[in-house]
């Protein structure tokens, strides 16, 4: 769970209150908040899951797309499974997966498109 | 080792085909994207002549009968393990009970028609004349020399328990070894005996005009449609042996390209012939879609065999590289 | 291209096709392919020698850099060989002319103005030498067949004929040893079976072989 920007909090919880709703949750490029009602406030919910840094199990260059296919495997904001391809790293022809160690919801990307990339860098968030 | 749970028509166990009966009327067989099908057996360690299976009809699923491993190649299918989305061109351990789908080729990068799934060891059939490639017209090899049905069972020739480096992939040929005309997918062609024969707009229109691919394609040939093709003269021609790739002109100009299931043999004008080399571009060309054919020299044909045969011993070396730096993943 | 040579091209990179000059199939000129091929296959850039009608193909085992000096040795070796005269085999196959299995006789009856007891006997008569092998697996191309019966291959061929249809296609005859198509005239079936894949040698009949076709029964 992200810091939310106290101002935006403060003024959605101003927003939601009397309507009722359950649970309120507004995601941007790095940003995620998260209120729970609690009563006829607002609060943030405790935190249940944990942000979870995927490292690249080589050295490659990175590619955020499979060369065959236009489009990135994966967006901020994607659920994904344990075992499914993040990113790829590429060694000459060899191609190998980053994958996702658990299920989880893409947070953020870390590293370029195109980026020559060590053993143990940090390439995917995963909530 | 597999099931099948749903196949459409035509799907076949081929290895990299039947090269040496021709003597006895036997046609090659064998896979019609044969780099697709050396790739996923090097990705498993395999000897790259392997039978696999060879899907032309989506969706295509099976289930894994056993835990092992298993490689997918050819056209991006945008395969999936227990709805889990692979990798084209990659290789996975695979556990029993796992069901592997196939759906229909992916536009993309790379406009394909053929899928690959190859098995440790390769698929388990008996050899037949020296191959495990499926002779249809006959009757034998591959599995009961017919086409997979629903219910099929497939073993492995090894049990793919050793296969560690799971989730790794190659990068296809087609982007490798990219090669086209005016942004459509080409093939190098050499002239045949009777090339000469034909006017000289028609052999200038060859080169020049995009071909269809037209529904009257499949294993046996590719019949293309174009500007027709005309002889000087009327031509009467006797039997002779026929390969993969010859180009027929019948008496309507269209021209036939013999593919893999093609008659070792026939009686039709020869106009040119598609290289070895580049076969494997044209085995994937879907129905519908357009080629061009670029004319070569024998020098570069050879030299194009040679370019293949140089990226399939990096990709193996590659590929042994990384198994061996991976160890217990 | 003169008329009297013999033609050399190429099949892609993988096959050579060498044919004899003209546009006949006599029997002696295949005899002389047939030692053409017999000599060939010992070469080291030959996989398989597969002599064709009166012309022989050499697939690669590898394509050779010097195709020119490929054309050279097939020339000079044939302008040496001698015809080889086979001690084949004679293979008598009987066959049931007409009805349900030569379901073409009567466009052949119609083209030669022939009976068809005439075309039976025309068709039974001679000794047919298997000149090559071809088409698919097993099947033989015959010579010698009666110029009389030859019909024109059909217009729209048949999408499945059986193994051991008895056929005529131009001035050509022979038996299919599996169901597929063709363009040809179907007038008989015979029960024999022509190639067997568990076999180290697949095919009953090799070239250098001959079919005589027996007459077991006419259905009018």
């Amino acid at each position: 769970m992200t810091d939310p920007s106290s101002d935006l909090a403060a003024r959605i919880c101003g927003w939601l209150a009397g309507t009722g709703i359950e649970l309120f949750e507004l995601r941007g490029p790095g940003t995620l908040i998260r209120l729970q009602r609690n009563g006829t406030t607002y609060t943030v919910p405790p935190a249940t899951v944990t942000a979870d840094v995927v490292r690249s199990g080589s050295v490659g260059v990175l590619r955020l797309a499979h060369p065959l296919r236009p489009a990135p495997l994966v967006h901020v904001g994607d659920a994904v499974r344990a075992g499914q391809a993040l990113a790829v790293l590429q060694l000459g022809a060899v191609l190998l997966s980053v994958a996702a160690p658990r299920d989880g919801v893409v947070r953020r990307i870390l590293a370029a498109d195109g980026s020559t990339i060590g053993y143990g860098e940090p390439l995917v968030e995963l909530e | 080792m597999i099931e099948v749970l749903a196949a459409g028509a035509q799907a076949t166990v081929q290895d990299l085909g039947r090269t040496d009966c021709l003597r006895w009327g036997v046609g090659t067989a064998g896979a019609m994207d044969p780099m697709a099908l050396a790739a996923g057996n090097l990705l498993l360690g395999n000897d790259a002549n392997s039978a696999a299976v060879e899907i032309q009809v989506f969706p295509f699923r099976v289930r894994f009968t056993q835990d092992g491993a298993f490689a997918v190649t050819g056209a991006d299918c945008a395969a999936t393990l227990d709805g889990l989305p692979l990798m084209p061109w990659s290789a996975h351990r695979v556990r029993a009970g796992q069901e592997l789908h196939f759906g229909v080729p992916q536009p993309g990068r790379w406009r394909a028609s053929r899928a690959y799934l190859c098995l440790p060891g390769g698929v388990d059939v008996p050899m037949v004349l020296h191959s495990r490639s499926t002779q249809l017209r006959g009757s034998f090899g591959g599995l009961e020399g017919r086409a997979l049905r629903r219910g099929d069972a497939l073993r492995a020739a090894t049990s793919g328990a050793d296969f560690v480096s799971s989730d790794i992939g190659i990068l296809p040929p087609a982007l490798a070894l990219p090669l086209e005309r005016d942004g459509c997918p080409a093939m190098r062609v050499l002239p045949a005996a009777e090339y000469g024969r034909y006017t000289q707009a028609s052999r200038d229109g060859f080169w020049r005009n995009e071909w269809k691919i037209t529904p009257q394609s499949d294993r046996y040939g590719f019949r293309l449609a174009g500007e027709a093709l005309r002889p000087e003269a009327p031509m009467e021609m006797r039997s002779h042996g026929i390969v993969p790739g010859v180009i027929q002109v019948p008496p309507d100009g269209q021209p036939i390209v013999q593919m893999r299931d093609a008659q070792p043999s026939g009686g039709y004008p020869k106009f040119a012939t598609v290289i070895e080399a580049d076969l494997w571009r044209l085995g994937q060309a879907p129905i519908g879609s357009r080629v061009r054919f670029i004319e070569t020299t024998w020098d570069e044909a050879l030299d194009a065999q040679e370019e293949l045969k140089v990226w399939l011993e990096e990709a193996a070396r590659l590929i042994g590289l990384h198994r061996n730096s991976q160890g217990a993943a | 291209m003169s008329i009297d040579e013999p033609l050399f091209s190429v099949l892609g990179t993988t096959a050579a096709l060498f044919e004899a000059p003209g546009t006949a199939m006599t029997l002696e000129t295949q005899q002389r392919i047939w030692s053409l091929a017999k000599e060939a296959q010992d070469w080291p850039e030959v996989r398989e020698a597969v002599p064709g009608m009166n012309n022989l193909m050499l697939s690669f085992e590898t394509p050779p850099r010097r195709l020119d000096e490929l054309e050279r040795r097939l020339l000079v070796a044939w302008r040496e060989v001698r015809p080889l005269k086979l001690a084949g085999r004679v293979i008598e196959l009987p066959v049931t002319y007409g009805g349900d299995g030569g379901p073409h006789m009567a466009d052949v009856v119609a083209h030669t103005g022939l009976s068809v007891d005439d075309i039976v006997e025309l068709h039974s008569a001679p000794l047919y030498p298997v000149y090559a092998l071809g088409s698919h697996p097993g099947y033989c191309y015959l010579g010698g067949m009666d110029p009389r019966i030859a019909t024109p291959r059909r217009k729209v061929p048949v999408l499945s004929i059986p193994g051991g249809a008895v056929s005529i296609g131009g001035s050509q005859t022979g038996v299919s040893a599996s169901a597929g198509p063709s363009g040809w005239n179907t007038i008989g079936s015979s029960p024999l079976a022509f190639f067997y894949p568990d076999r180290e040698v697949p095919v009953l009949l090799q070239h250098g072989d001959s079919i005589r076709f027996r007459v077991e029964r006419i259905i009018r």
